[in-house]
């Protein structure tokens, strides 16, 4: 036995060093000190001063990383620009850049296995990478974008073809997997992930839910095309906003009818993404304002952007500076895997975005010539062929795990749901231009160039705000809208067998929602609907967000006639909040009217006075409005009581479908409206004893699980945190339980889980010389020990910004914020 | 004596961390092999075993000077649900069991052939 046991001790090592053993990868490149994970954390510093090579440069290249990890590139020409941005990008964000396009294509499971085969399966359906490919296919060989994702992508692959076995990522020794060559193809993956983030939506779903539920009258006004309460992103000439509240339509009978046409549709966006947890779109959203130089104290046009999304680590951005003498002199933020700033300034324009959210999507029934096969589908009474695309999944050995066959028509992607075959036509398929649009913009001197640069772009549909160095503001809702037949409405699956229910062409440019150099001296949006009906009734969506952040940053906009860029950084934290103002009185009405009937009890008045301790601030140390969002989330479930969908689980067990929170405030109009009575008790109760009842239920659900009222459970900083997920879901690997200013409807917004937040915050004065300042959750390297992996949490977490280095020349660059130099050479 | 035996074992331990760094981490069951096939001592295992820890060690301490390893530590803890420390222990206990069951083998082969060559 003693002979024996070496032996045998040597060969499980052996076999632990080569071999993964379960979830765990091999340990010996693993923990090999020369190679492996240490040698990774210890070239996580950039040396003091470095030489690399990148094939194909035509010159040197500088590139100076400050103390923020910020690169900035002096090139003599685009091309090197590129191909040097491509290699200091993959050298921070290599395993990211991989896994968003993985993630596009749906090739999950070459990492994972069967883990993420639903994932891919959702992801290859959605015709992801088929519109990807086929842009890509069609795209312009000659244009500066296809350049310029060429020479990234040369720089990508000199910097993985240069990597050392220390530089390999963590993720990548943890999944055992090996970098793929980059290609211009992966940022078109990435574009259409993005697209499919910002760009998919179906409120139609929601509706017909609501129609299968109430009828279709009551479901058209608890979703409807226009926003009730109207503060648009294209001024309407308010001073304030305008409540279009009429009467609100009783709840009616059930639609059965409905019922089909919900499941389909609700089955057919399961099948192509995760379900949305059903709740007010309060939680979220992104900002972006400018004021002119008529409304700024320094006189010069001054510009926020506040863009939110789902929160990871690494962040989604990449934050960039690029020279090339007499062409280009931008910075700000782009993503890791496509060349050029998405979102910043340069010497003359500075630029931003919000998500539009119009309904850029559409579902055809489909007649085939064969019900499980497939060949042919018929339209105008001719027969098409389908393209037809086998789908192979593979296992991290290359074993298949599985196949599928896609059938596209002209559409788009073309799914078998209920018995019936529907496609999808989607802008994110049509021929477009988007890195061309994004790259120009870095170019542009004036806000009309600028304005010209985005004419064409297609998806996602953005809100895309602008000023510049001569006192310039303006905001477009660019993008593709489409052109329906019939009512224009898209919200309705529309008979595939006949052409003439096919798109009749986009809106053009002139009639997008649009607005320079307004009279009030300002321009904002926060995905409200982005024009009021009144000014242009065309139909671009429906479902908008609740506009409490619109409002909110107009009223601080209109009271503020000398804006400074510290006021702006301060506003993308504003605790105060539109939603808190309106609803509060509404409960402390109600409460007040109970008592006077004398229908009021204790426990409704020590709720009440509560409630008025509080001064509707969203802060950290505030301690009331944890009972409001408690009695609101009680209001919601209360009221739509009738819309009760109870194959959709939620924290309560079931969920309500509810509608957007501006309802509720349409709602609270009529005291009596039958919309009040909960139809699971005896009594009728109308609006004051639904008011009252879920203040009185909001604050036994407060005490019951955060004690008494002065408690420090009751502080708002223990209840709303952000949770930044790393893009594998590792938790040691992500930032959890990051403290928040803001709530529900405020300027910051944060779910309940955390996981979506500001994504970048910038403001940027343009004055004679550019001033910037900036901050995103993380950090500029990919790598979990790097210090520069969460080094900007904490700044973000405050509300801070850092002021952003913006050199002309590397000599303007101040040497003590040098941490790294790195001179590229093609040999 | 004693100082020959440090020498000896600052040497192999270099042995083993040149060996890492330009082959990789299976290169130590060979250098261990290697060393025990030339060693004259009677427990060249235990030495193997000892001095490819301590090249492995010497390594890591590398590591530490010139990164955030500590930092690294604390994040692979986490993901593989152990704390930091068993880590680096196992970062040297790992080697040292490699070159130690490797070089076990050298004396026992010497033996059987003593044993065979000699059956009386």
């Amino acid at each position: 036995m003693r002979r024996v046991f070496p032996g045998v001790l040597l060969a499980i090592l052996l076999y632990a060093g080569f071999s993964s053993i379960g979830p765990l990868p091999p340990i010996g490149p693993l923990l090999d000190p020369a190679n492996g994970v240490w040698a990774s954390a210890a070239a996580v510093n950039f040396p003091a001063r470095q030489l690399a090579k990148i094939p194909g440069l035509k010159d040197s290249v500088l590139v100076l990383i400050d103390d923020r990890g910020v690169p900035h590139v002096f090139a003599s020409n685009d091309d090197d620009a590129w191909r040097a941005l491509g290699f200091v990008v993959a050298r921070d964000r290599l395993f990211q850049m991989e896994a968003q396009t993985r993630a596009a294509s749906g090739r999950l499971t070459e990492w994972a296995g069967e883990r993420a085969l639903e994932t891919d399966r959702e992801s290859r359906a959605l015709g992801l990478a088929w519109g990807a490919e086929k842009k890509a296919a069609a795209y312009d060989r000659s244009s500066p974008a296809w350049l310029a994702m060429q020479a990234y992508a040369d720089g990508v692959n000199a910097w993985i073809t240069s990597m050392r076995p220390r530089d390999l990522p963590l993720e990548y020794r943890l999944l055992n997997a090996r970098p793929i060559k980059w290609e211009p193809v992966h940022s078109f993956l990435f574009l259409a992930r993005m697209t499919l983030t910002l760009g998919l939506n179906d409120a139609a779903t929601k509706r017909l839910n609501a129609q299968s539920h109430v009828g279709k009258a009551a479901a058209d006004a608890l979703f409807p095309v226009n926003s009730p309460i109207q503060e648009p992103i294209q001024p309407n000439g308010q001073a304030a906003a305008r409540f279009d509240f009429g009467v609100l339509p009783a709840p009616g009978p059930p639609d059965s009818q409905a019922v089909l046409a919900r499941d389909a549709r609700r089955d057919l966006l399961v099948a192509l993404r995760p379900p949305e947890k059903s709740e007010p779109s309060d939680a979220v959203g992104s900002n972006n304002w400018a004021v002119a130089p008529s409304r700024s104290s320094t006189r010069n046009a001054i510009l926020a952007g506040d863009p939110h999304l789902d929160l990871t680590l690494p962040s989604v951005w990449y934050e960039m500076h690029i020279v090339v003498p007499g062409k280009l002199d931008a910075a700000g933020v782009g993503f890791p895997g496509m060349p050029g700033v998405v979102i910043g300034f340069n010497r003359d324009v500075a630029w931003t975005f919000t998500n539009t959210g119009s309904d850029v999507n559409d579902f055809y029934a489909e007649k085939v010539d064969h019900d499980s096969r497939p060949t042919r589908y018929q339209v105008d009474g001719q027969w098409r062929n389908l393209e037809k695309r086998v789908e192979t999944y593979r296992g991290p050995g290359g074993a298949v795990l599985a196949t599928d066959t896609l059938y596209f028509t002209h559409r788009g992607p073309m799914r078998k749901l209920l018995g019936k075959w529907l496609s999808m036509r989607w802008t994110a398929y049509e021929p477009s231009r988007e890195p061309d649009n994004f790259l120009a913009l870095s170019r542009t001197k004036s806000v009309n160039e600028w304005l010209y640069a985005m004419r064409d772009y297609v998806a996602p549909t953005q809100n895309g705000l602008v000023a510049d160095r001569s006192g310039n503001i303006a905001i477009r809702s660019s993008g593709s809208y489409p052109i329906r037949p019939g009512d224009g409405r898209g919200d309705v699956i529309r008979d595939g067998s006949r052409s003439s229910n096919d798109w009749a062409g986009f809106l053009p440019v002139e009639k997008f929602p649009f607005s320079m150099n307004p009279a009030q001296g300002f321009l904002a949006s926060a995905n409200q609907q982005p024009v009021d009906p009144r000014q242009n009734p065309a139909y671009m969506g429906s479902s908008w967000y609740s506009p409490w952040r619109a409002m909110r940053i107009n009223a601080l906009l209109r009271s503020d006639s000398s804006v400074t860029p510290d006021d702006m950084r301060m506003y993308q934290t504003d605790p105060g909040s539109a939603r808190a103002d309106l609803f509060v009185p509404l409960f402390l009405d109600a409460a007040r009217r109970r008592d006077s009937l004398g229908k009021g009890e204790p426990r409704l008045r020590e709720a009440a006075a509560l409630l008025r301790e509080w001064d509707r601030k969203y802060v950290r140390d505030n301690r009331r409005a944890v009972l409001f969002e408690a009695a609101m989330r009680e209001l919601n479930v209360r009221t739509w009581d009738e819309l009760v969908d109870s194959t959709a689980i939620g924290a309560r067990g079931i969920t309500a479908l509810m509608p957007e929170t501006q309802m509720l405030l349409w709602l609270s109009r009529s005291a009596s409206s039958t919309w009040w009575d909960n139809r699971h008790t005896r009594e009728v109760e109308d609006r004051d004893a639904i008011l009252a009842s879920s203040l009185v239920a909001g604050l036994d659900s407060v005490l019951a699980s955060n004690g008494k009222p002065d408690s420090d459970e009751w502080l708002w900083s223990n209840r709303r945190k952000a949770n930044i997920r790393h893009l594998l879901r590792i938790p040691a690997l992500g930032a959890f339980g990051v403290s928040l200013q803001g709530g529900p409807g405020t300027m910051n917004p944060s779910s309940g889980e955390g996981t979506q937040g500001a994504s970048w915050r910038m403001v940027v004065e343009l004055g004679p010389e550019i001033r910037a300042w900036s901050i995103y959750p993380g950090g500029q390297s990919g790598a979990p020990a790097s210090t520069r992996y969460t080094d900007r949490l904490s700044q973000w977490s405050a509300g801070q910004l850092d002021p952003v280095l913006f050199p002309r020349t590397p000599s303007e660059l101040d040497r003590r914020r040098i941490i790294s130099t790195l001179v590229l050479k093609s040999r | 004596m004693m100082l020959r035996s440090v020498v000896k074992a600052v040497l192999l331990a270099e042995a083993f961390a040149v060996a890492t760094f330009a082959l990789g981490w299976w290169s130590v069951p060979i250098v261990a092999v290697l060393y025990a096939a030339a060693s004259k001592r009677r427990y060249p295992a235990r030495f193997a075993g000892l001095c490819a820890a301590g090249g492995w060690g010497a390594l890591l301490l590398l590591d530490f000077a010139k990164g955030p390893v500590a930092n690294m530590g604390t994040r692979l803890g986490g993901v593989m649900g152990v704390p930091p420390a068993v880590l680096f222990v196992l970062t040297l206990l790992f080697p040292a069991l490699l070159a130690w069951c490797a070089a076990t083998f050298v004396p026992q082969l010497r033996a059987n052939r003593a044993t065979a060559e000699n059956p009386a």
